[in-house]
């Protein structure tokens, strides 16, 4: 679906894919050399990468703000501003832009997370001159029409039913962020709160506007079948006379370190009720990351995994169940989820949970199961840039988050350096019950007896 | 069994030049292939494509769940399931741990009218990714207590899909709905009253009658020698035996007349999902190009008809989509959206208005000039990963369309005129008047609404079946 929002899919989405790399360095990767960078005086990055598998092209724009430089009365802005990014410039009407891209062959998308916006466009590279056009126009003259501003707002407002009001898993995941955080803005939900939803104002937008969507607050990536030189060229000619802008206000505020468990209850009509944990992980860009996609890899990453094995085959305690791991530019947060069959003891699901990750803490994992999460990430990386569009999200995900694409590269030295020890330790120092939030979604006590009934169907 | 057929190509290089009259960014051309047949009449089809170091594989089989018996829908499913739970010297727990530790993935499943394996290996582990899916087809353990658990979990992920977000299981209502006592209406995966009623019986009596390699279509793309492919292709498949029984095929369905609707009642959502379906148009139906035209500009895209209307001019929903089901007979043409139950009514209405205009106006020449342009510049990217390019190539031999299907794609979609675009809405796009309409909703809130559409039916969210059984 078109312009989403990077929240609860985070929790479906279980396999790292570009993240993850082992035995692999650039020399081997075919390309890799090819790529060039470049910065315009008004301080915009841009990353080009030439791959003349298709006469396509993936430009990504990523956009250094999202739902963790919002505050209260605000939640949901930065979101919402991605989908006003569509809707009208002072040159081009609400929908121009659209239909001048569909027209010429190409489509778009975006997304929001608590870090970043990021804007995707997929053309044939005969097309190229119009969409930096049409982003350059968005860039420097986007306007704010009320009656789109209103429309806009009811199909945020649809969104939000979609992927939290009338779904479980994201209903959870929302009340369990908002505990988990008790200072740091990732304690915002990225599609907003209702009632900010409905109380967004256009001056509001015209000061994030000014602030974040500056040529020096994006980066670009282009990758496909384009010259690098050209791109260059169109990138003078379109955006280096947009002026800079003071660097936005950074976040300062970190989360205290957690004192001790914090346990909350959905009450929801549910079938199969739902367990979810999530721990206070670190940050993209340390090391501490790498060892915990390995470690969430080993508990939770496909049917050999140790939470499938006993959960869900050993002890039919689990219909599925999965990890996820939030990793931005602050400290984001480690999960662990379970979908409880039908009739099932959350309790039990709950204990048995506990009791995996403690063995992982005591014992750490066996060699197999190293090489095994070395061998998915490997795999995993080859999968993440057999695209075009997977090589601009590798991209950036390493400029942004890590500093430097070239980062990417060297991911795999990170994960072969990896050892057991390492991902013990991190069992034992970050998936404590005293640095976890502890959510489950149960049916009100009503729904319970109707929930059995249904069961007694089978 | 016996030795590999000679290979031969395909598709010659030299076929490429073919299109050379539409321009290189407007198409791709499928890369040289060679085909091969097994012994037992296993169809093969393979690519060398080396940029990177992996393989992808499908595997798909004739049949699927057009072989379930009555009543025990989910049969071909479940025996998809439980293949990945133990064959040749492995049981469940080693099977997994065969295909993880190597990084791959190996994925069995059921459509309504096959099954089959896909797998995606890194190459160095390739005679791995073959000993894996010919042990899982050909040796597979069918154990009892694996089954218990298969059937068990498929029961429960029923009722966990029920509690999360309806747009995944909207049309399994609209097919069972609109196909009723046609096989495109029964649930591929089953129903929790189906999957209650199948023993291990049938899913062994199923493996016997509907599976086997005289059915059998397996492609192979990636960092692979096509020449030593097709032997261990042999190897590993010429011996399959055959299936016992006739493949099963689909009748042609019979189109809905008249409007009729079904009241899916879900307590407490805050939104009505809903969905508008009739009979639409099949995989070979020659005016496939013409339909996908229509359709993107109708609502296959983001500014489309239907998304102009609902969401960007009116704000009504997130999402609005339409498009074919096509199988080897024509399945689902569907309208599917939702939006807040308040405006219910006037979301279905203003859908049912969109799809009147389009067969009162059809399409203006920029919108078809811009639908075609939109198709051709999209096209690429649908074919770039091996595993794009093996789906491809099944579907092709699947449905006995030849490298036309791909290679001249880009000509039929510049050669859609106004007239081509009537004819194709005349014939396979549904009048409002006659749908299949699904409503998944707070019933008590909008059941008195609804009646105007059509004679209503109602079921719960939770009754343990896509559509009421027929009275």
């Amino acid at each position: 679906m078109k312009r989403t929002i990077a929240l609860a899919a985070t929790l479906l989405a279980v396999a790292p894919q570009v993240e993850s790399a082992t035995t692999t360095t650039a020399a081997t990767l075919p390309g890799a050399d090819q790529i060039v960078t470049r910065t315009l005086p008004n301080g915009m990055k841009l990353v080009v990468w030439p791959d003349r598998d298709i006469p396509n092209v993936a430009m990504y724009i990523w956009y250094r703000v999202g739902s963790r430089n919002e505050r209260p009365g605000i939640t949901g802005i930065s979101h919402f501003f991605e989908h006003m990014m569509f809707n009208g410039t002072k040159t081009r009407p609400p929908g121009e832009f659209d239909r001048t891209m569909e027209a010429n062959g190409g489509s778009n998308n975006a997304y929001t997370s608590a870090d970043v916006t990021v804007y995707q466009n997929w053309f044939p590279s005969t097309a190229m001159p119009l969409i930096f056009d049409l982003e350059s126009d968005r860039m420097r003259n986007l306007d704010f029409d009320p009656k789109k501003v209103d429309s806009e707002r009811g199909v945020v407002y649809s969104e939000r039913r979609s992927s939290i009001d009338n779904d479980n898993f994201g209903t959870l995941v929302e009340q369990m962020q908002a505990t988990a955080y008790v200072a740091h803005p990732y304690q915002i939900p990225t599609i907003g709160w209702p009632s900010d939803i409905e109380a967004w104002k256009v001056e509001d937008l015209r000061a994030y506007y000014q602030q974040y969507y500056a040529p020096n607050n994006a980066v670009m990536f282009v990758v496909g079948d384009v010259e690098p030189s050209a791109v260059f060229d169109l990138a003078t000619r379109y955006l280096a006379n947009i002026p800079s802008q003071p660097p936005p206000a950074p976040v300062t505020t970190d989360e205290p370190p957690q004192q001790g468990e914090r346990r909350i209850t959905v009450e929801r009509d549910a079938q199969t009720p739902l367990l979810a944990m999530a721990w206070h992980a670190a940050a993209a860009p340390d090391r501490a990351s790498r060892v915990m996609e390995v470690l969430l890899a080993i508990l939770g990453n496909g049917d050999s995994s140790r939470l499938y094995r006993r959960l869900v085959d050993q002890e039919q305690a689990a219909v599925d169940v999965g990890t996820a791991h939030d990793q931005g530019f602050d400290p984001g947060l480690a999960w662990v989820y379970a979908i409880v069959p039908p009739d099932g003891d959350v309790a039990r699901t709950e204990q048995l949970v506990d009791e995996e990750i403690a063995r992982l803490a005591s014992e750490g994992p066996t060699p197999t199961e190293l090489t095994k999460a070395r061998n998915q990430a490997l795999a995993g990386f080859w999968r993440g840039l057999e695209t075009i569009s997977g090589k601009a999200q590798a991209l950036g995900t390493y400029e942004v988050f890590h500093g430097d694409y070239r980062k990417l590269f060297e991911a795999p030295a990170q994960y072969e350096s990896i050892t057991a020890d390492d991902v013990k330790e991190a069992a034992a120092a970050v998936l404590r019950p005293e640095n976890r939030t502890v959510g489950r979604l149960v049916p009100p006590p009503r729904a319970r007896g109707d929930a059995v009934a249904t069961g007694a169907v089978r | 069994m016996s030795a590999a057929t000679p290979l031969h190509a395909w598709i010659a290089g030299a076929a490429l030049a073919l299109a050379a009259s539409v321009q290189a960014a407007e198409g791709v051309k499928l890369p040289p292939v060679h085909r091969a047949q097994l012994a037992n009449g296993a169809q093969v089809a393979l690519v060398e494509k080396r940029d990177t170091p992996l393989v992808a594989m499908t595997i798909t089989v004739r049949g699927g769940a057009l072989g379930d018996a009555p009543g025990k829908e989910g049969t071909a499913s479940l025996f998809a399931d439980l293949i990945q739970k133990g064959s040749g010297e492995r049981n469940a727990a080693q099977f997994a741990e065969a295909v993880e530790t190597a990084g791959g993935s190996l994925v069995a499943s059921a459509g309504s009218e096959s099954l089959g394996i896909r797998a995606s290996f890194m190459a160095r582990d390739v005679d791995l990714m073959l000993e894996l899916a010919g042990d899982a087809l050909q040796r597979p353990a069918l154990a009892s207590d694996e089954f218990e658990k298969a059937r068990t979990l498929a029961i429960q992920s029923i009722a966990a899909a029920k509690d999360s977000d309806p747009r995944a299981l909207i049309a399994s209502y609209g097919d069972a709905w609109l196909f009723r006592g046609h096989p495109y209406g029964r649930p591929v995966g089953g129903s929790e009253g189906t999957l209650a009623a199948v023993t291990l019986e049938d899913v062994q009596r199923f493996y016997a009658a509907h599976v086997g390699g005289d059915r059998t279509i397996i492609t192979v793309v990636g960092d692979i020698d096509a020449r030593a492919m097709s032997s261990k292709l042999e190897r590993a498949f010429g011996g399959w035996r055959k299936a016992g029984a006739p493949t099963p095929r689909a009748p042609a369905p019979q189109a809905v007349s008249g409007r009729r609707v079904l009241l899916v009642d879900k307590p407490g959502a805050t939104q009505t999902y809903f969905w508008l379906g009739n009979v639409g148009a099949s995989r070979t139906d020659p005016a496939r190009t013409q339909q996908t035209v229509v359709n993107t500009a109708f609502g296959g895209r983001y500014t489309s008809m239907l998304n102009t209307a609902l969401r960007i001019d009116s704000g009504l929903t997130y999402g609005v989509s339409a498009g074919f089901d096509r199988a080897s007979q024509p399945g689902a043409y569907q309208v599917s959206s939702y939006t807040q139950t308040e405006s219910t009514v006037q979301a279905v209405d203003l859908a049912l208005a969109t799809l009147e205009r389009l067969r009162r106006d059809a399409l203006d020449a920029p919108t078809l000039a811009s639908a075609k342009s939109y198709l051709l510049g999209q096209f690429p990217p649908t074919l770039e990963t091996n595993g794009q390019l093996a789906g491809r190539l099944a579907d092709l031999l699947f449905y006995g369309l030849g490298p036309e299907d791909v290679d001249e794609y880009a000509q039929r979609v510049a050669a859609v005129d106004a007239a081509a675009v009537r004819s194709a809405i005349e014939r396979a796009f549904p009048k409002p008047a006659d749908l299949a309409i699904v409503l998944i909703g707070d019933a008590d809130r909008i059941r008195a609404q609804v009646g105007k559409y059509g004679p209503v039916t109602e079921m719960k969210i939770t009754d343990p079946h896509f559509a009421p059984p027929r009275t």
